[in-house]
């Protein structure tokens, strides 16, 4: 099983873009979702998806990955849309009613339509927000990121820890699913619990070998890197060689461009 | 110190943190050129002595040393590990840990661009290592996406780009399937021809490096039991078995046949880099020569320990089974495949890996869903079943207990499947002694299960599994990274099993000597699907069929197969099997 998020070395447009402009685009998604948000800042927010979908589909990111995305944040959408649903203040029109509990200016019985279209909104705002490191993780290589790490003056232990990171995601999946299969094996199905039984007694057989093995598995990592010279005082070769072509100022403007509209559309 | 010699280790003793003495009074010299071979049961120091040498001890594992280390003139304790990284190369058992980057290509780069090694060296140093270990052209796949003897060439590759004088081979085969040994053994061979470095390599596979070695180094619990050439060293077979090492069969064949003089202070007529054919050309003239004689009468009487077992009801049936994994690319997994399991049964599989086995047997437990056709258990569905019914019914042992040990204790480990089965609290305790006492460690049972060695932990999941009593035992690759005593530990284990409560056994491995002493039956899976099944010593025999699937039959079946003039049948499959059609002569006995 391989995980969804990794690197792949394809031929494309936004594989070719200079790492920078790929972080600036991160960078930007990170600022435009940091602005207050509001119930009306939808479009905005739709804007920069369909960004985010041209860059995904110009890098022939396969749709299913998308879906992977969404599939994992669907279950903090349904909680957004439910709380904004029962607790916004401002909601007055009743969706669904359940009795009347009143804290404050919310009335804790209610389902209001003004609640859920708030959770859409800032269920949109995660998408948003989620869906720019995949990108640039999926179309950027590791030597890469470091040189451009690098060029940001990012000291070289911090970027590859942050390398390693994204490595040791890849080991993480695969061994949990491994143990999840292990301990099925003795009759524990985490499957088949509710979420209760999952936090109180679940997660224990699964993660306390998942924790021993990481360890395990840490301590090969390092004797890898070590015994391939990480960590000495010579400045490292950059083995990419990162030249910025006209193409590459010209996705920034597009993005820099984006990112404008939205910031109008939203204040003015 | 001598311009050729490039380790030299002097009474050198190890002690780890908390006083665990893995190294004991331990002298060693290697040359350029030359190749070592260390042998050990696991535990024995072999890994130790590896990173004594390459500097990871104490640099990343601490301990105590006494005595002189001194690895292309420095000593590596004294000396940054970047340092000692540049004259010696070490590369693990597990590929996976040791491949880190996106690409092959920036996975070569790595090591030498630490160092500052100017681009166009680095191009050039890729370019020769890729060439060395034949993976030229795949410099931007990613090495996830390699079969298992390409990651280790290219975990290789990665290690020869630093250029060391000296390189360290840690079990390199160990984790690999029969290609992948072979991948990896032509590459190492290739190595140890261009005779630029110094070659220390561990391992268990004694058949291997027996035509590769200039030195072998037994050790036993930190202590050297053996040292010298390799015909000096196999010739101790007493010995070599004390140590849990196995004899290679070629070996234990030529001291049958020729009674070989065994000493090791003189040289024994031990040949080391005979093949099957030459030996069975050899035993053929002794014949001729009257210094041998068959008897086919005295096979009669002789137990043939692959009797197929007769009929009985199906326990298993997997009925057109077809498992896919999503990609890209999707994967067929398995086929179309169509397979009856008898109760009481003791079957082998093998296969290269992705020949399907492990989804076989994961679907035998309802582990993975088929997308077409269902197994049956006894003619009910296995879908049918929960979780805890089909862990009564079928027991898969995994191949890495590491998975799923994480109680305090060994009695918990086990008391972990019971208390999730229902079994009362009354029946437990003596559930968990009968099956802690089947696998041996009843006096362990109290132990942290992490105290225990690789080979304990595989027997506690072992008891783990059978403490729910299940009918069929299924164990997936048990004798992988295990050495040759703990192979046939947890064979022993399943036989007596089988025998005594006649429990149906399937075992996946990568062993054929070790599975034709023991299964019945033999399925042979190649890109999905069936290729051979039939009794042990009938697929044993079907040598193109098996080629397809780089599985090559037991030394013993192959020196039969050679000796059918002399009227010795072919389905032989071990050497005992064969003596017995021998009469030696009375001082050769």
């Amino acid at each position: 099983m391989q995980p969804v998020f990794r690197y792949t070395h394809l031929d494309t447009p936004i594989h070719r873009l200079h790492p920078l402009v790929k972080l600036a685009y991160v960078a930007l998604t990170l600022v435009l979702v940091m602005y207050p948000i509001r119930p009306t800042d939808m479009p905005v927010l739709l804007i920069w998806l369909g960004l985010s979908a041209i860059l995904w589909s110009v890098a022939r990111i396969e749709l299913r990955r998308f879906a992977t995305l969404f599939k994992i944040l669907l279950g903090t959408f349904l909680f957004l849309i439910i709380i904004q649903g029962f607790t916004y203040r401002f909601g007055h029109t009743p969706l669904i009613t359940f009795g009347h509990l009143r804290l404050w200016e919310a009335d804790l019985g209610i389902i209001t339509k003004e609640g859920v279209w708030f959770g859409i909104v800032l269920s949109v705002r995660v998408l948003a927000a989620a869906s720019s490191l995949p990108l640039f993780v999926m179309t950027t290589s590791t030597s890469e990121i470091m040189t451009a790490m690098d060029k940001l003056r990012i000291p070289n232990t911090a970027t590859f820890m942050f390398v390693s990171a994204l490595s040791f995601t890849t080991l993480i999946f695969e061994m949990w699913g491994s143990i999840v299969e292990a301990q099925k094996l003795r009759a524990f199905d985490i499957d088949r619990m509710n979420i209760f039984q999952r936090a109180f007694k679940a997660y224990i057989p699964i993660i306390t070998p998942l924790i021993l093995l990481l360890f395990r598995k840490a301590n090969d990592f390092q004797i890898a890197m070590e015994t391939k010279g990480f960590g000495a005082p010579i400045k490292p070769t950059e083995i990419e060689v990162l030249s910025v072509h006209w193409s590459d100022y010209l996705w920034l403007a597009f993005i820099v461009a984006v990112f404008i509209l939205c910031t109008i559309v939203k204040f003015f | 110190m001598d311009n050729h010699i490039l380790v030299n280790l002097q009474n050198v003793t190890f002690t780890y943190e908390g006083d665990v003495v893995a190294l004991s009074n331990l002298n060693l010299t290697v040359k350029k050129g030359e190749f070592v071979v260390v042998l050990g049961a696991n535990g024995a120091g072999k890994s130790t002595l590896c990173y004594l040498i390459s500097g990871i001890v104490p640099h990343i594992y601490g301990g105590r040393r006494r005595g002189d280390v001194q690895v292309s003139d420095i000593d590596p304790w004294d000396e940054p590990l970047y340092d000692t990284a540049q004259r010696c190369g070490l590369l693990m058992q597990d590929p996976e840990v040791q491949l880190f980057m996106p690409t092959i290509k920036a996975e070569l780069a790595f090591g030498p661009a630490n160092l500052g090694v100017a681009r166009d060296e680095i191009a050039q140093r890729t370019k020769a290592a890729l060439e060395l270990v034949r993976l030229s052209g795949l410099e931007e796949r990613n090495p996830r996406d390699l079969s298992g003897g390409q990651k280790q060439r290219a975990a290789l590759a990665s290690v020869l780009t630093m250029k060391p004088q000296i390189l360290v081979l840690d079990e390199p085969t160990s984790q690999l399937d029969p290609l992948g040994r072979w991948e990896v053994g032509e590459a190492i061979e290739d190595l140890k021809h261009k005779g630029d470095l110094a070659i220390i390599m561990t391992t268990h596979e004694t058949e291997e490096i027996l035509h590769l070695a200039d030195q072998v180094l037994v050790l036993d619990r930190g202590n050297t039991v053996l040292q010298g050439t390799p015909a000096q060293v196999f010739s101790q077979v007493e010995q070599l078995d004390n140590a849990g090492i196995k004899t290679p069969a070629m070996i234990r064949a030529q001291i049958k046949f020729f009674s070989v003089p065994i000493s090791v202070k003189t040289p024994p007529q031990l040949k080391t880099n005979l093949t099957v054919t030459e030996l069975a050309d050899q035993i053929e003239a002794a014949v001729k020569d009257e210094k041998l004689k068959v008897n086919l009468s005295l096979s009669q009487n002789q137990p043939q320990p692959h009797k197929p077992s007769s009929i009985t009801e199906s326990i298993l049936e997997a009925r057109g089974l077809t498992v896919t994994f999503p990609g890209p690319p999707t994967v067929t997994a398995l086929q179309n495949v169509q397979l009856t399991i008898h109760q009481g049964e003791f079957i082998g599989i093998i296969g290269q890996n992705g020949s399907g086995k492990s989804t076989l047997v994961k679907s035998f437990v309802g582990l993975l869903r088929p997308q077409k056709g269902e197994v049956l258990f006894k003619g009910q569905s296995i879908h049918n079943l929960s979780v805890g019914e089909i862990a009564r019914r079928i027991g898969l042992v995994l191949q890495n207990p590491d998975y799923q040990l994480f109680t305090s204790s060994c009695r918990d480990e086990v008391r972990f499947g019971l208390k999730n089965l229902g079994i009362p609290d009354a029946e437990i305790p003596q559930l968990i002694e009968e099956s802690l006492g089947l696998v041996g460690l009843k006096a362990e049972a109290d132990l942290f299960p992490f105290r225990l060695s690789f080979g304990d932990r595989r027997k506690l999941a072992v008891a783990a599994t059978i403490a729910l009593n299940p009918e069929v035992l299924i164990m997936d690759e048990p004798t992988t990274a295990q050495d040759h005593r703990g192979r046939y530990q947890l064979a022993d284990l399943a036989l007596e099993l089988h025998e005594e409560k006649g429990s149906t056994i399937i075992m996946i491995t990568h062993d054929v000597d070790l599975i034709a002493r023991y299964a019945q039956r033999l399925i042979v899976l190649h890109a999905g699907q069936i290729l051979l099944d039939g009794p042990a010593e009938e697929v044993f025999i079907q040598i193109e069929e098996l080629k397809k699937s780089f599985v090559i039959p037991p030394f013993a079946t192959q020196l039969a197969m050679h000796l059918e003039s002399l009227g010795i049948p072919p389905t032989i499959m071990t050497l005992e099997q064969l003596f017995n059609y021998f009469s030696f002569l009375p001082e050769a006995e």
